[in-house]
């Protein structure tokens, strides 16, 4: 056995393989097959000899599999004798087009297509199209915006401002929105933090006149002057370098007695809007999931600010100026406890900073118990810093359940489009070698409809799947949407992060780390291969199938 | 009785059979004589075999090799063959001409 070439003993574990799954009665025929094999001429088509008899054995196997032999037909008769056992195919038929319908009708349910379409978002990276989000752009919210304009609905107006990457649309829908409604200023806020701002129009004064208490808009002037120092490649290396209108637009934010990013509001509009025109897409929901609602610049320039005035303040108690001093210190800590824990990340050790000096300045002063409650204070903000990390890392890496959930969603739903493609195929062949249209004329061969029926049944089950795996997801929605309960929207974001992710991305076997270019490389790879071996397999048959002429 | 559905493929195995019926024949042979592939030719082995017109018989060749298979038509096999040959099936022309009563 062992002195066998290896497409020979290939061929003979082959036949094996298969004789071990035939039912009983297919056994005598495969002995045959690897008794024979013993006598084919050449290795390779001794080896395409296992194949087909392989072939044979594993479609007896599966006929036994799904019809046991109680229920086979006994010997037709007549007409019937070679056209294979009839009542046995029209059950294939039957069960075939049953299954094909179930999972037709999976797509009635809204809650269906839905899945549907998050499990389509793993090809986005995969076929460099659109990413979701920005492909919702295009169909709905273009819809959205028809019938808003049509409605002269300043909150739908809003909605779509929002999610409209055109800056300049954006601001005309926005100046709409707050014309219907001003109640709707905040929008301004939205649109200039997240885009890239414009050129002031007016729209940040009038945030700052409609909402004066805010520190936001004075961040985003702040952010304004930063872009257009770094357009300009002025990049200052310190507060003293930056702009003065930079500096007014700091001072001014930390004197603000409050630090609203709207983002409560921006959640119940886009609730209100997904309800009232019934737009059932996951993705919107989460659209500011985890998005903390400033500018880009705001933490750095924060933090560079309470930095500043660290300094001065050190400056003027170095000056015996303690009340001054006291000033710029509880300024710091006053803007760092307004931003939060989540905003302010990066200005923790300014705050720490400042806690630590208000605490010697009141020991100075011999006030222990203020002192006392800076010390603590200060001592909080490392607990509360090592909580927040992990609980983003948490949040970051979503639950085991929402991974599997997504894994589940992306698998069903490639599995889905494969079986429905190879149904196709398989109704293409079929119509084609038949060259009718007519129902009563199409005959599958075996194969065909082995394939038909094992696609029926794997688009079913897919079907079935990606409904289940999806199901709690869209209570999550349901609820967010039409309660305001955003008790799942954390996991409903992970899963939708996940869904994204081509399948196998992610992946860390050892050292090696499986990313998303990877798997668009190796996918197209695969395409390609199988495109170069489906045409050398046309040619070789082209060259082995063509008459050959003799020699004269 | 309505005369049998046979494929080209079962017709081409038919017509093998036919040219030595009463000889035993083997599994690659008759791959090679109809240019049949295993996974065509054995499932119409199979059926023949299944409906009594072809019998099947183990043969032992030499020590340490496993057995073959060999086929033969049975009596009632070798009736359809010969009923399905090119001389004794209606020409083309006569079954249209049967359709269209007697015109040609």
């Amino acid at each position: 056995m062992s002195t066998l070439p290896f497409p020979r003993r290939l061929a003979t574990l082959l036949l094996e393989a298969a004789i071990s799954i035939a039912p009983h009665e297919a056994l005598d025929w495969g002995h045959a097959m690897l008794g024979e094999l013993r006598h084919v001429e050449g290795n390779w088509s001794a080896l395409f000899w296992s194949l087909g008899g392989a072939g044979v054995l594993a479609k007896h196997a599966l006929v036994a599999l799904v019809f046991p032999a109680a229920n086979r037909s006994a010997l037709p008769s007549g007409g019937d004798l070679f056209s294979k056992e009839a009542p046995m195919r029209k059950a294939t038929l039957g069960i075939t087009a049953a299954c094909v319908l179930a999972s037709l009708l999976f797509f009635l349910a809204p809650v269906f297509r839905q899945a549907f379409r998050v499990s389509l978002a793993q090809w986005h990276d995969v076929l460099h199209v659109q990413a979701p989000f920005t492909e919702q752009s295009d169909a709905v919210l273009k819809d959205l915006l028809r019938k808003a304009e049509q409605n002269h609905d300043a909150e739908a107006l809003a909605f779509v401002a929002l999610r409209t990457w055109d800056r300049s649309e954006s601001a005309r829908l926005a100046d709409e929105a707050v014309r219907l409604d001003p109640k709707l200023t905040w929008v301004y806020a939205a649109a200039g933090t997240f885009y890239l701002p414009g050129p002031d129009t007016g729209r940040v004064s009038a945030l700052a006149q409609w909402d004066p208490e805010n520190a936001l808009p004075h961040l985003i002037v702040a952010e304004r002057v930063d872009i257009d120092e770094v357009e300009r490649e002025k990049i200052p290396h310190s507060v003293d370098e930056e702009p003065a209108a930079w500096r007014d637009a700091m001072a001014t934010a930390f004197q603000s007695s409050k630090l609203d990013t709207y983002l409560d509001r921006q959640k119940e509009l886009d609730r209100r809007v997904l309800a009232r025109y019934h737009v059932e897409d996951p993705f919107q929901a989460v659209a500011y999931e985890n998005w903390y609602g400033l500018p880009s610049y705001a933490s750095w320039d924060s933090s560079r600010y309470a930095e500043w005035l660290l300094k001065s303040g050190a400056a003027l108690e170095a000056r015996v100026d303690r009340k001054a001093a006291l000033g710029k210190y509880l300024a710091v800590a006053r803007f760092g406890e307004m931003m939060g824990l989540d905003h302010g990340f990066f200005m923790r050790d300014e705050l720490k900073e400042a806690y630590t000096r208000l605490g010697a300045l009141s020991q100075l002063e011999g006030k222990k118990e203020e002192a006392a409650l800076y010390a603590e204070l200060a001592g909080q903000l490392d607990r509360a810093r090592e909580e927040r990390l992990a609980s983003w890392r948490n949040s970051y890496r979503g639950s085991d359940v929402s991974h599997w959930n997504a894994f589940l969603v992306r698998l069903s739903g490639l599995l889905l489009l494969f079986f429905g493609s190879l149904l196709a195929l398989c109704v293409i062949g079929l119509v084609i070698r038949s060259r009718s249209m007519k129902l009563t004329s199409l005959r599958p061969s075996g194969l065909t409809l082995a394939l038909a029926f094992s696609s029926a049944i794997g688009a079913l089950l897919s079907s079935a799947v990606l409904f289940v795996s999806y199901w709690p997801y869209s209570h999550v929605l349901q609820r967010f949407v039409s309660a305001g309960d955003e008790s799942g929207l954390s996991e409903l974001s992970n899963f939708l992060g996940n869904s994204q992710l081509p399948l196998g991305a992610g992946l860390r076997v050892g050292s090696w780390y499986v990313g998303v270019s990877e798997v668009v490389f190796y996918f197209w790879f695969g395409v390609t291969i199988l495109c170069a071996l489906a045409v050398a397999i046309a040619i070789l048959r082209h060259f082995q199938t063509r008459p050959r002429t003799t020699a004269a | 009785m309505k005369a049998p559905r046979l494929s080209p493929q079962t017709l081409r195995v038919l017509e093998t059979f036919v040219a030595r019926p009463t000889a035993w024949r083997y599994g690659y042979d008759l791959s090679r004589e109809t240019a049949l592939k295993s996974g065509t030719l054995y499932p119409i082995l199979m059926r023949l075999a299944k409906y009594g017109l072809l019998e099947t018989k183990w043969v032992a060749t030499e020590d340490g090799v496993p057995p073959r298979h060999t086929y033969r038509l049975t009596a009632k096999g070798a009736e359809l063959a010969r009923a399905q040959q090119p001389a004794a099936r209606p020409s083309l022309r006569a079954r249209r001409a049967a359709l269209s009563g007697g015109r040609t």
